[in-house]
């Protein structure tokens, strides 16, 4: 096929303040994106510890589990939501690149709906039936199935933003699958966005155990002395599944933030070479954004690694501080790259930013 | 207009926006706007009366709206935008420009009410007591906000059939509170209850044992119906009465039934309200499971008819007055009939019709203009061509789509040259042909 790629902008003109929709843009897409990490990797982590569970004879390890199915299904209802405002602004700010990407990839698009109604339905027959289900290898794949499921939807996402930025590749694109192999850059981004959904919730895991068993400790400080024996046991078994959920998700996070030393430059030598070298010397600022990060992402394997062998708080609460900071950074970097690509196309097929007169019915609106 | 064409063949394009969206209506109206307020409603009746059993009743309601909403309703929320993302980019990426502080607004409202929904059913068991009346605070706020939900959105798909204001000012606010707004609203609240009370009514009848239990229940909702029936019909009337003449007239026809039987359906489904009411109220022991069920079948009748009117009378727009349901500005028809279409659209692979193009660039004015509503062949045999201009020729197909505007008013002009509407009509009759022949060709084999 041979055509014009990008589309004339809309008539009506983009409404409201260009950088501010940009920051909108991006911050909201953060708030979005890290629930979407604790869904997807806590629904991962409780099918895992239930397979530990199930292996390890070890009714600690499904208790665990539970708690990240319970978390999970919380999580996803926020990360469905929280997902609006990035589809809306990108939709407002990038018609002319989003709306084809996703019209090529049209039938993988819209099956994203079930797949997402089925693994969210899956998930919380999972999480409703942990005690009542008693054949746990039924149980066992429908969290299975669900995660699964689950794991394919960030693919369709990420076929959809990159392939936005290749408009001049388009006439080449033949569907989902086609495209999967076809356009650089997405499968280093889906690994770098797993791995990230790994490590945050590692670290949440971890952070959300600690506070339990704080709390669990103090209470039964307080009145464990009148407490049934009974109650002393459930205190116990609680005990030991917050140490457990500490220990798995400490160990989760600090082994995949470490492996991104890996993937990370993966990402970077996926982009074109003149999108790279932006990052590599070409502009300071990028080039700052770029050395920061991995600066920081460093340092927050550091205090990982401190707070592995110390567990004190202070090392806790920078290590949360870096990896806000990080993910910060990352999506600035995320925005930064997509700007990169699509400037030049833009600079020839303007975006509607300036209401000119349109004409509705018979009348010219100025 | 000006974007690439996907075409899903088995449900046909129209039908797939349809389908999500009606998912989305019901499970919105019914679940999280309706079904919230009459959870609440019954937990405050529950407590009022010091009923356990109603208690846990709405406790285990609570639960269902939870996994309802967050799972079908609100994927098919996100669904129809999806749909129409890829099926009529033009449409949705304008409204979205109209519209798009609205739409950021009701992002904060949509979650809010999830982080309350999840309060509400994670609180149940601990905010016992004393506690009690914050948890039924926050269930009030809950329904405030689902409501609000439905508040913002109104103004959006109102404005599609009455922009009002708008198009003389292009001000977001009038385009918001145009004149269908507070009539549709108003209904839409209404309609919520009604699929709510049917929705429950059946879980009742079907699943609650407990006799003392279903009076309640239905005490309440007797309670309920006798504030919805007549809101339904005043607020149905005042938005009919709103609406643009030409749509007005459009009404009957778009349900596809003849104006008697329009009529006699309308009638005796409101009669089912009124007599379910009635018996709520004075028999409640003893509601037939029967009834319950027409009822139901009634309140999905009547969203339906409500839903499919209001998408059907806006035609040909999808945007009044200002953008064609194929999502063609209007004010680019003459310009594209004079330059021709091809050489405008971006995604044309051929910018000319010649005897070797004709085909190719009849397929993309058909995908273009066409697609959005109609299909070759497919079982809705109201927009399939393959039962519309079967044996009709070129000639006489392409004279018709010439002058369809002004003999059917509800499809837009065809936007393009003369060249450009023969070619069309050559590839809708080659592949009507080709649809036609393969099917006798099938039955013969038979």
């Amino acid at each position: 096929m041979i055509f014009q790629s990008v589309p004339v902008d809309l008539e009506l003109a983009i409404p409201g303040n260009w950088t501010l929709l940009m920051i909108l843009l991006v911050v909201s897409f953060l708030m979005h994106i890290v629930f979407a990490n604790l869904t997807i990797a806590g629904a991962f982590y409780a099918v895992w510890n239930e397979i530990r569970g199930m292996v390890k004879n070890n009714p600690v390890y499904d208790q665990l589990a539970s708690q990240s199915a319970t978390m999970t299904s919380i999580f996803k209802s926020i990360a469905v939501v929280l997902g609006v405002a990035p589809l809306l602004l990108v939709s407002v700010l990038y018609t002319q690149y989003i709306y084809p990407a996703t019209i090529f990839i049209g039938e993988a698009w819209l099956n994203l709906l079930w797949i997402l109604i089925v693994a969210f339905l899956l998930l919380y027959l999972y999480k409703f039936s942990w005690n009542r289900l008693k054949n746990k290898g039924l149980h066992l794949t429908i969290g299975l199935i669900g995660t699964m499921m689950l794991l394919i939807v960030p693919l369709i996402f990420i076929v959809a933003v990159v392939s936005m930025l290749y408009p001049d590749k388009w006439a080449g694109a033949e569907g989902f699958f086609h495209s999967l192999f076809y356009y650089p850059q997405i499968w280093q981004r889906y690994f770098h966005f797993i791995l990230a959904s790994f490590a945050v919730t590692g670290l949440v895991m971890y952070f959300w155990n600690k506070r339990k068993l704080t709390q669990r400790t103090k209470l039964h400080a307080v009145d464990g002395k009148d407490e049934v024996a009974a109650t002393t046991e459930n205190v116990k078994e609680d005990v030991k599944v917050y140490e457990a959920g500490k220990s798995f998700g400490m160990q989760a996070a600090f082994w995949t933030t470490a492996l991104q030393l890996v993937i990370g430059p993966l990402v970077l030598f996926s982009l074109d070479r003149e999108v790279r070298l932006l990052y590599l010397g070409d502009d300071v600022f990028l080039t700052s954004l770029l050395s920061i990060s991995t600066l920081l992402s460093v340092v927050l394997i550091g205090m990982l690694f401190m707070l592995m062998k110390t567990e004190a708080k202070k090392w806790l609460l920078s290590s949360l501080t870096t990896l806000v900071l990080v993910i910060g950074l990352m999506g600035w970097m995320r925005h930064e790259v997509r700007e990169s690509y699509i400037d030049p196309h833009r600079a020839e097929n303007p975006p509607t930013i300036e209401q000119q007169p349109i004409q509705i019915g018979d009348m010219m609106i100025e | 207009m000006d974007y690439p064409v996907i075409e899903f063949s088995l449900l046909g394009n129209g039908m797939v926006i349809g389908l999500v969206a009606f998912i989305h209506v019901l499970i919105s109206h019914g679940v999280a706007i309706g079904g919230t307020a009459m959870m609440v409603s019954l937990e405050y009746r529950a407590y009022k009366t010091n009923n356990k059993r109603l208690d846990q009743f709405a406790r285990t309601l609570s639960k269902w709206v939870l996994i309802v909403t967050t799972t079908a309703g609100a994927i098919t929320g996100v669904g129809i935008w999806f749909t129409t993302m890829v099926i009529t980019p033009a449409s949705i990426g304008s409204l979205l420009r109209i519209f798009f502080w609205a739409w950021f607004a009701e992002w904060i409202v949509f979650v809010t009410e999830v982080s309350l929904l999840l309060l509400y059913y994670y609180t149940w068991d601990k905010w016992k007591g004393a506690k009690k009346n914050i948890h039924l605070r926050v269930g009030y706020a809950l329904v405030g906000f689902s409501w609000l939900t439905a508040a913002i959105i109104t103004g959006v798909l109102a404005a599609k059939l009455t922009p009002g204001l708008w198009t003389e000012t292009l001000s977001f606010w009038n385009a918001f509170f145009n004149p269908t707004y507070v009539p549709s609203l108003l209904f839409r609240t209404f309609i919520a209850i009604l699929l709510a009370v049917s929705f429950i009514s059946i879980i009742v009848k079907m699943r609650v044992k407990d006799n003392a239990l279903q009076q309640e229940v239905f005490g309440v909702f007797g309670k309920w119906m006798v504030v919805t029936i007549p809101s339904l019909l005043i607020f149905g009337v005042w938005y009919l009465f709103k609406i643009p003449e030409q749509a007005y007239d459009q009404v009957i026809w778009s349900t596809g039934m003849e104006p008697l039987v329009f009529t006699t359906i309308n009638i005796l489904g409101l009669a089912v309200l009124i007599i379910y009411a009635l018996w709520a109220i004075k028999l409640p022991k003893k509601v037939p499971v029967i009834l319950v069920f027409i009822v139901w079948a009634a309140s999905i009748g009547f969203v339906g008819e409500f839903e499919m009117v209001r998408e059907s009378v806006r035609k040909p727009y999808v945007i009044y007055d200002y953008l064609y349901a194929n999502g063609i500005p209007a004010s680019k028809a003459e310009e594209f009939s004079e330059e021709g279409f091809l050489e405008n659209w971006t995604f044309a692979t051929v910018d000319e019709v010649t005897e070797e193009t004709k085909y190719e660039a009849g397929r993309i004015l058909y995908e273009a203009q066409c697609l959005a509503c109609h299909s070759i062949d497919g079982w809705r045999s109201r927009r399939a061509f393959a039962d519309r201009v079967a044996g009709w020729g070129e000639d006489s197909l392409a004279d018709y789509i010439e002058t369809m505007h002004i003999s059917r008013p509800f499809m837009p002009p065809f936007v393009g040259t003369e060249e450009e509407r023969e070619a069309l009509a050559h590839y809708i009759t080659s592949e009507v042909d080709q649809a036609n022949g393969e099917v006798a060709k099938g039955g013969d084999e038979q």
